[in-house]
């Protein structure tokens, strides 16, 4: 069968269920899942130039596909979707193997099954539990602290169960776009050739012009004893049947801190064991401040340790050995669960990319790429595999679209890696955009540096006593007017939803002077940034001294 | 530690009503005596085209998934109004994630959603959480229908 004739028959028997299943109207009926619509693409070309598009290029190329993308997360069905929608053939491969735990998961890749979704859940989880407190002093009547206590069965099932329901309506979107999807493992054979592995162990050979890699990445197992057999990692903690316990979570990049920080207010008790920085990456400032608040929340910190070994005891508790780098001394302790958190690798190997001469970074082994090209001139790469981009769901989305309306509708706009504003989802959130202050200084020079600062009190944080001392926030512009800025950092409530619109004014190269210029809204913590004037060169405090005017 | 304690045996009791949750959806009369066997689980397509779409009685399909809260409202909601018409009509459960191509081919895009078929043909579609009344009035068109 051609491929014109395939995808009319797809037409066809769509157009023909949907004839057959009537028009009854929903009326006053509760939905789980409403489908979306697809959304015109940005630039979306005349129905004339869709047609040209993909009569010629089918034609043209002699392949069964215009694009065959491998990996079905954020980044490779945004660049599907948005391929299909400018009228190419597309077939997406998604396949999960399962952890070391076991654990496995549905289409949508990391973000949905075992990411963004879930771990901003068990957060939300945590504010709850934290703001039920509050509510006593607010006047609700509520029971004592400890008999507050969390079902993590029940979480774990909503969390689930809302993740399940993601994965359907992205399966039923890539059928209404009328993209195929096929559950299998696919690996590169050529430069056209993508190598199928279905679940059910048959095999098929896709021939495509274009083929995009999209695989992400999975949590990586240092090579210590005991480590594979007894850790999970962020692959499992969102499914665990079990509450975890008292949990040991080595590494300090955001995702152990965010997992110890909801293990610790659920009311568990929790480590972090830090080789040498917490949140490398990060301004350093704001990353000693996010630590601060964990220890002060209850938070362990085990500074400047390595793991050394990890033995299964006969209760089922790990015994973890652990070595301090700088006095050298071993010490060890007991945990239900450990997670292990130090980073992550890319799937690169997996798919045999290095094997048909992707060019691949010698350390990291991701794809070494300029604006989502690899090397090899039909092959294309978007996502966490990426050398030295930002692994963020939203940066592999933008990447994705915007790579597919390069290649098939004459697209000029490029992916601004720069300025994407990102959120730690620590207990006290941390959100930020732009550099660092080390790096503005790095980059710019010391003398060239202006930074805006202020420790600021949260209306709300009053009246149940919660302590502001970590509430901080700070500008990091140039020292020239009209201060163009650099960076915004800040510590705070809902830190995610604060930094966004200054992305967006950041984006358009707002100032120090045009943000002093702009009139907060009272009582909010965004506000905040309005009100900045003290800068640290001029060593005034930076402390608030009351709380109005 | 008190607070784990705690949390074990909630999911122990999470477990309970779980179950009983499954005990709903699980055909009814498979054990009875009953004749009739006017409950039952779609197994895959061929079954579904034995049971369903060759079935001498006119068939609610009931496109249900395990973590969707209205589907599991909808169930015991759907089975009294089936057992009312003593067998005149059956009832056949589609779980959406074991048998994905079956919905997608009846174009299932939120869930629950309930088809009359007979005669293999789809007469009436039904999406979302209903009461009983409208139910009954749903099934009874149906039934009546020639």
């Amino acid at each position: 069968m051609s491929s014109m004739a395939f995808l009319a028959t797809r037409r066809f028997a769509g157009g023909l269920a949907s004839r057959l299943l009537g028009v009854s109207g929903p009326g006053e009926v509760e939905f789980v899942l409403i489908r979306r619509k697809a959304q015109a693409p940005r630039g979306a070309p005349s129905q004339t130039s869709r047609r040209f598009a993909s009569t010629s290029s089918r034609s043209s190329h002699g392949f069964d596909y215009d694009l065959v993308v491998i990996g079905g997360g954020s980044g490779g069905l945004a660049a599907a979707k948005e391929a299909v929608s400018l009228g190419k053939k597309v077939a997406v491969l998604d396949f999960v193997e399962p952890s070391p735990r076991g654990t496995t998961w549905g289409l949508g890749g990391t973000c949905v099954n075992v990411g963004c979704i879930p771990k901003k859940l068990f957060h939300q989880a945590a504010l709850l539990g934290e703001s039920l407190h509050d509510a006593a002093s607010f006047g609700w009547n509520i029971p004592e602290r400890k008999q507050i206590t969390l079902d993590w069965a029940k979480l774990r099932e909503s969390v689930q169960n809302h993740i399940k329901s993601v994965n359907w309506v992205l399966r039923v979107e890539l059928r209404d776009k009328k993209v195929e999807y096929i559950n299998a493992l696919g690996s590169l054979i050529d430069t056209n050739t993508v190598h199928a592995k279905l679940k059910n162990g048959s095999e098929r050979i896709l021939k495509a012009n274009h083929i995009l890699l999209a695989m992400g990445g999975r949590p990586i197992y240092p090579d210590i004893p005991g480590a594979l057999e007894n850790c999970i990692t962020s692959d499992d903690i969102f499914s665990l049947p079990e509450a975890p316990g008292k949990t040991l979570v080595i590494g300090a990049g955001y995702i152990g801190l965010e997992c110890a920080g909801f293990l610790n207010e659920f009311g568990m008790d929790a480590t972090v064991m830090v080789r040498s920085v917490v949140l490398r990456g990060f301004d350093q400032q704001m990353a000693g401040l996010i630590t601060e608040e964990m220890k002060s929340r209850g938070v362990k910190f085990l500074f400047k340790c390595v793991p050394v070994s990890m033995v299964r005891q006969a209760d089922g508790k790990v015994k973890v050995t652990w070595k301090n780098l700088e006095d050298k001394s071993e010490s060890s302790d007991l945990y239900d669960t450990v997670l292990m958190a130090t980073g992550r690798r890319p799937l690169t190997l997996e798919v045999k990319a290095d094997q048909v001469g992707i060019k691949l970074h010698p350390d990291s082994k991701k794809v070494v790429s300029e604006k989502e090209l690899t090397n090899i001139p039909n092959i294309f790469a978007v996502g966490d595999i990426l050398e030295g981009k930002p692994e963020l769901t939203p940066v592999a989305i933008q990447a994705g679209k915007l790579l597919a309306q390069r290649l098939y509708n004459n697209g000029k706009i490029e992916m601004d890696y720069d300025n994407v504003a990102t959120t730690v989802f620590s207990p006290l959130e941390y959100g930020c955009c732009g550099l660092s202050e080390e790096t503005a200084i790095e980059r710019y020079g010391d003398d060239n540096i202006e930074v805006y600062h202020a420790f600021y009190k949260p209306t709300e944080f009053f009246i149940p006593q919660r302590s502001p001392a970590r509430c901080y926030m700070k500008v990091v512009c140039q020292r020239q007017s009209p201060q163009k800025i650099l960076g915004m950092h800040y510590i705070g409530p809902q830190g995610g939803e604060v930094i966004q619109g200054y992305a967006a004014a950041m984006k358009v190269g707002i100032t120090m002077e045009q943000l002093m210029d702009t009139v907060g809204i009272h009582p909010t913590v965004s506000e905040e940034f309005t009100r900045l004037w003290i800068t640290k060169r001029s060593g005034i405090d930076p402390t608030p001294q009351s709380c109005c005017s | 530690m008190f607070a784990t304690k705690f949390l074990r045996s909630s999911i122990f009791s999470a477990a309970i009503r779980e179950s009983s949750d499954i005990c709903s959806i699980l055909p009814k009369r498979f054990a009875s005596t009953a004749p009739q066997i006017d409950v039952f689980v779609v197994q895959d397509s061929k079954d579904f085209d034995e049971r369903v779409k060759n079935s001498k009685v006119p068939v609610i399909v009931d496109f249900f998934a395990t973590w969707c809260n209205p589907c599991r409202m909808l169930t015991p909601r759907i089975e009294s109004v089936i057992a009312e018409r003593k067998g005149e009509v059956v009832l056949a459960k589609v779980d959406i994630d074991e048998h994905t191509e079956l919905a997608l081919d009846y174009d299932i895009g939120s869930v629950p959603v309930l088809i009359a078929m007979k005669n293999g043909k789809v007469e009436d579609k039904l999406i979302g959480l209903q009461d009983t009344d409208k139910l009954r009035k749903f099934v009874d068109k149906v039934v009546k229908s020639k």
